[in-house]
């Protein structure tokens, strides 16, 4: 159950913090209004994951799975900041 | 969901559960509590300054000079002013004072709003205080903080885990309570609650998670959007800083009064609960007037002026303009239930008496489950069993002689706060090391359950044996806070025997089912 509950806690944040940035980052909206969505979304993104991984019969499927989720979320994060750097 | 799935998912729940629930349980009391926080504040002290009215005409000007003629005030501290209302007579004031060797000593002073003299010590009077830092961070500052962060994200996890374990039932269960089964009546008080106080679990948890784990996502926006710029992160959250710096030269702190009539008259319809003095005593000082506009939900308003020019260093009509801010005060608004009266917080009291009720019925699941199979780490399973019963009855146990012994240490003694804490806690943790060390759980929780209401009842005993001149004084003035917090009690200490009595009739229940398999056998 701690392996578990270890997938869905750093998975679950990285996946919200993942989503929040782009959220902000996507959307054309003043930034206290963004602020506030990334702040109404990200919580519950990070429960949801965490609840997700407990439902996995092992700890390395609730990884597996997780990564798949966080993969493209980081990676349009991570263009998603670059064209904010360089576009 | 496939049957494996929601088998995993069921086992986390209750692990989850058990693994919160004690800490869980405590944040709940307390904040069910400390939703008549200002109540049981006057509760203590109202009645030592019963004959205290609220002046037609407060002077910050006379109340700064009360204070400057007995303490040096610390320039690098704030000095905040908290203006007396209907319900609370007296002016609060907090401040630091210099001491010898660069030391300085916080205090919290009352003063009478008529004559502008002190006529007491806050700090005596911190009961309400204590049970809120309680609900907060556990008396653990900020390690206690994010350790109650932690526990309301795990919340919030066994509520979505529930709603999804009970989906398939949530409507045509809705109603059912079996009353016959023990397992059953337990399964069904915990699904009911749980399911109907569903939005009120939600708005808690998600609040609870912004006011204590907020941080995570602030350093995160800080690293990546803000490139390691937290002042920027600030201007756009509306956390406006209009800091002066300090010029090191002397300026007398008066003119208040006339600050605060332009104040009123730039707010408009506002009551000034709050003045908060920054650089005190420096010619760079400032004042911030600010207030809750009462004709809107959750809207404040706030002003603030160099004193030495009186020139307006900044000023908000509507929550700093700033659409993060108003989101943030709607979900504070909604935490505190402070936006319809009483009706709101007895109804918010109640379902936090409810959820204390499911993190029990959770528990009692648990230990009938274990209790039952073969292979059971005996020390697992008492540990719970005292958690259980010395944790959760404890902890009512403690607040009951908590308020006893803010009714009954004389208002002169001085570290008289600080006596209720250590009372607090010792109490506290009698209770876990003696439910530890019995073998007999259910006799003990249902004495312990007894004695605590019992104690629960003393209280307005006590208030009105020694104090009942001053309380009725109080209500001719049309203050119940009293009478408020008394009917609070009293409401636990018939739900601690309600509980108690149960218990009772479980154990019977028990053994008459045990005699029945054993003569079947």
């Amino acid at each position: 159950m701690w392996s578990r509950t270890l997938s869905g806690f750093i998975l679950g944040l990285l996946i919200s913090i993942s989503v929040a940035l782009n959220l902000n980052l996507m959307l054309p909206i003043a930034q206290d209004v963004s602020l506030l969505i990334g702040l109404l979304v990200a919580f519950p993104i990070w429960v949801t994951v965490q609840v997700w991984s407990y439902h996995f019969s092992s700890a390395k499927e609730a990884w597996l799975k997780g990564l798949m989720v966080l993969a493209p979320c980081a990676s349009l994060s991570i263009i998603l900041m670059l064209m904010r750097t360089f576009g | 969901m496939k049957a494996d799935g929601l088998k995993a998912l069921t086992n986390a729940h209750a692990w989850v559960g058990l693994i919160i629930s004690t800490v869980l349980f405590v944040v709940f009391f307390a904040g069910s509590l400390s939703l008549f926080r200002d109540n049981i504040d006057q509760w203590e002290s109202g009645p030592h300054f019963a004959n205290e009215q609220v002046a037609s005409k407060v002077s910050l000007d006379q109340t700064i000079a009360t204070v400057e003629q007995q303490y040096q005030i610390y320039m690098h501290d704030e000095v905040r002013i908290w203006l007396p209302s209907a319900q609370q007579p007296l002016i609060n004031v907090t401040f630091a004072a210099e001491l010898p060797d660069e030391q300085h000593q916080d205090h919290h002073l009352l003063l009478s709003s008529t004559s502008n003299t002190i006529v007491g010590d806050g700090e005596r009077f911190d009961f309400a205080n204590f049970l809120y830092g309680l609900h907060v961070d556990l008396h653990i500052d900020d390690v206690g903080k994010y350790l109650v962060g932690l526990v309301t994200l795990f919340f919030f996890v066994a509520l979505i885990s529930g709603v999804v374990i009970h989906w398939r039932k949530i409507i045509t269960k809705f109603f059912m309570y079996r009353k016959d089964g023990s397992k059953d009546r337990l399964l069904d008080a915990h699904n009911l609650i749980g399911v109907m106080g569903l939005p009120f679990h939600i708005m808690y948890a998600f609040s609870g998670l912004v006011f204590n784990l907020l941080i995570i996502y602030q350093i995160s926006y800080v690293i990546v959007l803000y490139n390691g710029d937290q002042e920027a992160l600030f201007r756009d959250a509306g956390f406006v800083e209009t800091h002066l710096d300090e010029t090191k030269i002397k300026q007398p702190m008066v003119g208040l009064d006339q600050l605060m009539i332009k104040a009123k008259q730039a707010l408009g319809n506002v009551e000034i609960t709050r003045v908060s003095i920054e650089h005190f005593g420096d010619q760079s000082a400032s004042v911030v007037f600010s207030g809750a506009d009462p004709s809107q939900f959750s809207t404040r308003k706030e002003i603030k002026y160099h004193i030495a020019t009186g020139e307006v260093l900044y000023k908000t009509l509507n929550n700093y303009d700033n659409t993060l801010r108003s989101g943030l005060s709607i979900i504070a608004s909604l935490h505190f239930g402070n936006f319809a009266g009483y009706t709101i917080r007895l109804l918010f009291f109640l379902l936090g008496l409810g959820t204390c009720y499911i993190i029990l019925t959770g528990n009692l699941m648990w230990i009938e489950k274990r209790a039952k199979q073969r292979k059971v780490n005996q020390f697992g399973l008492h540990l719970v069993k005292a958690m259980t019963s010395g944790g959760f009855i404890g902890v009512i146990f403690a607040t009951a002689v908590g308020f006893i012994a803010a009714r009954l240490l004389p208002v002169t003694m001085v570290e008289r706060s600080d006596m209720i804490v250590n009372i607090f806690f010792a109490c506290l943790l009698g209770a876990i090391i003696s439910a530890l060390l019995t073998k007999q759980q259910a006799q003990f929780s249902k004495l312990f359950c007894k004695l605590t209401a019992l104690l629960l009842c003393a209280v307005p005993l006590l208030d009105w044996a020694l104090l009942s001149n001053d309380i009725l004084v109080m209500i001719n003035l049309g203050k119940f806070d009293v009478i408020i917090v008394e009917a609070m009690l009293i409401l636990l200490a018939l739900g601690c025997w309600k509980f108690g009595s149960a218990i009772n009739q479980e154990t019977k229940v028990t053994i008459e089912n045990e005699v029945t398999v054993s003569e079947t056998i």
